[in-house]
């Protein structure tokens, strides 16, 4: 059970439009058998800076069509692997959206997200009621909240989290 | 209200037999095809979940495609992470490193048909759109959980109708077509969208030129790239799968679509496209593109390495020779399209033209093996991604073209209409 979920606090690294799966993490590393050794070249080629500076809770801000591209859940992997604690975009590729929830991370649409928010400011994500508070100036960007099947998705820690848990009242039910 | 292609297919696949767009389903897999993902990712998640047993080892297929065979250590051990899985499992679909692309031995295997639900640990497997089933790409998590279950669950798409009339004049292909619908669309314009395709066009169309169309509709952000049954199909099935039976699904008159595109190629005529670096949506008439220089060209990949694919080039290059310095790669789809192609003289032609043949593999084109790009090289690929460093260095960069785009400019050694060169 993720409880971390109602106030997820952090840095914002912002990315632009269209930053596919292949910038995320490139086709090549996709044979690397560890997380850590691939995260290493998470989103290398748009942010060669990254692996290396960015912080556990820190929050991935991009633009429209975050995640385009291959089907990889390495993308979103790599990036919970280095402890990111939410991603926000202005819209989502489809399979990067179920992806990330998949994993149990939390990724909030954010209409006009990289309009208002720097490089580097410090983010409070609300993921139920879709609101991003900009912490220095206290401005609240309005997303789209989650529906409730996401929401119950990250709670239990992803879907396979959530697997295991129908799975075993499944069976004290028998 | 009625039906959509998506609505109606996944309908059949629920226990409601109810699908209406927006709404969330839970619908029964007729197919799970995974590649080397099942060995890499797939089967750590099996192990978190406890899984013991496949949920039906006949409706899944496992393909060792994306570095086959082995380009390094380490896709070597997923291949055997494979094999061993299948051997346990007793999974009654193998392909090993020797049998192809997972999106073209699939069909050739006679495992889909019209109106399935078929899912691949994929995205381009919107491919089987071509054959009138409901198909996309997942990951894994959704893989492992079908294995164990035989479920998955689905936003119902919205649909966009996609109308399409017309001939399409020599040497231009569907590659053409869906470049200039990529372009007008862009990358997201049919982000979790049914592309539903309709017309004269696609009534004609071949298999092979079909599942070209359907393969790149993701590169759109499409969920899916749909299309009712043609002649073409209906051959294919007789020959692919003959023992099955099948029902052909159509979409009511009425059912409802978010946006219709309509596509008259009698109107405005349809030349060869390219799609510039790094977007396959970044498109322009090849004649519009100035003078273009590469390193490398490649016909290949699940979008365009097929028997029609290299007959075209076959063609172009018959009894001519490559421009010198550059290379040209050329990777049939499946062991039995370069079996085909040997038959048919096509290797023989493009070998003699100076053609390097490689076995059946995704290689090239995901930066893999057997053609990865050096940093500063250009190449023309019949691909579906141009994405930066999508062939190898991140400073390499690759035009998406035609297989037929790709042959004329290998022999020019500059990005060519193959209008220009047609024999």
């Amino acid at each position: 059970m993720n409880s971390k979920l109602d106030r997820i606090r952090g840095r914002a690294w912002l990315l632009g439009d269209n930053v596919d799966t292949d910038q995320i993490i490139q086709g090549r590393y996709l044979t690397l058998l560890d997380y850590q050794q691939m995260a290493k070249h998470a989103l290398e080629i748009p942010r060669p800076e990254f692996a290396a500076s960015v912080k556990p809770g820190d929050i991935v801000v991009a633009g429209r069509n975050l995640g385009g591209g291959s089907s990889r859940e390495e993308a979103p992997q790599v990036l919970r692997e280095l402890g990111v604690g939410c991603i926000i975009a202005e819209s989502f590729a489809r399979i990067f959206y179920r992806n990330g929830f998949n994993i149990g991370l939390p990724l909030l649409i954010v209409p006009e997200a990289t309009r208002f928010i720097a490089e580097g400011s410090i983010l409070e994500v609300h993921l139920g009621k879709g609101e991003v508070v900009l912490v220095d100036t206290g401005k609240t960007l309005k997303g789209k909240p989650l529906p409730d099947f996401m929401m119950t998705m990250l709670r239990a820690g992803g879907a396979v989290a959530l697997y295991k848990t129908q799975k075993q009242r499944g069976a004290k039910k028998q | 209200m009625g039906q959509t292609l998506a609505e109606k297919i996944l309908a059949a696949h629920t226990s409601s037999r109810r699908a209406v767009a927006g709404s969330i389903i839970e619908a029964d897999i007729d197919l799970l095809m995974v590649h080397e993902v099942l060995g890499s990712r797939i089967m750590p998640i099996l192990d978190e979940m406890g899984f013991e047993k496949v949920w039906d080892r006949d409706k899944v297929l496992v393909v060792n495609d994306h570095w086959a065979p082995a380009a390094n250590t380490q896709s070597a051990e997923i291949h055997q992470r494979n094999r061993r899985f299948v051997r346990e499992q007793g999974i009654t679909h193998f392909c090993d490193v020797d049998c192809g692309i997972c999106h073209q031995v699939l069909p050739e295997m006679g495992l889909v048909g019209p109106g399935d639900l078929v899912i691949g640990a994929d995205s381009h497997s919107t491919s089987y759109g071509a054959f009138n089933a409901f198909s996309t790409g997942l990951a894994a998590t959704d893989s492992a959980l079908i294995l164990a279950t035989g479920k998955c669950w689905f936003m119902v798409p919205d649909s966009m109708k996609i109308e399409i009339d017309g001939e399409l004049g020599p040497m231009v292909m569907s590659k053409d077509l869906i470049l200039s619908i990529i372009s007008e669309l862009g990358v997201d314009g049919a982000n979790y969208l049914s592309m539903e395709y309709h017309g004269t066009t696609l009534d004609r169309m071949s298999v092979d030129s079909r599942m070209t169309m359907a393969n790149m509709s993701v590169e759109a952000g499409a969920k899916c790239g749909l299309m009712t049954v043609n002649q073409h199909v209906r051959e294919w099935m007789k020959q692919y799968a003959p023992d099955r039976g099948y029902r052909e699904v159509n979409p009511d008159p009425d059912a409802e679509y978010t946006d219709t595109l309509s596509i008259d190629l009698s109107e405005k005529e349809l030349t060869p496209m390219v799609a510039i670096p790094h977007s396959p949506a970044n498109v322009k008439p090849v004649s519009e593109v100035g003078v273009v220089p590469f390193d490398q060209a490649f016909i290949g990949s699940c979008t365009n390495g097929r028997l029609e694919d290299l007959a075209v080039a076959a063609k172009i290059l018959d009894g001519k020779r490559i421009h010198s310095g550059i290379r040209l790669i050329i990777t049939p789809a499946s062991k039995k399209t370069y079996m085909d192609a040997l038959r048919a003289g096509y290797i023989e032609t493009l070998a003699e033209a100076g053609a390097i043949i490689t076995n059946s593999t995704c290689g090239a084109c995901i930066g893999g093996h057997l053609g990865v790009l050096g940093p500063g090289e250009v190449c023309i690929s019949s691909t579906n991604r141009n994405f930066r460093g999508r062939m190898g260095h991140p400073d390499s960069f690759v035009y998406l073209a035609s297989p037929a785009t790709v042959a004329a400019s290998a022999l020019k050694g500059i990005i060519t209409d193959p209008r220009e060169v047609s024999p």
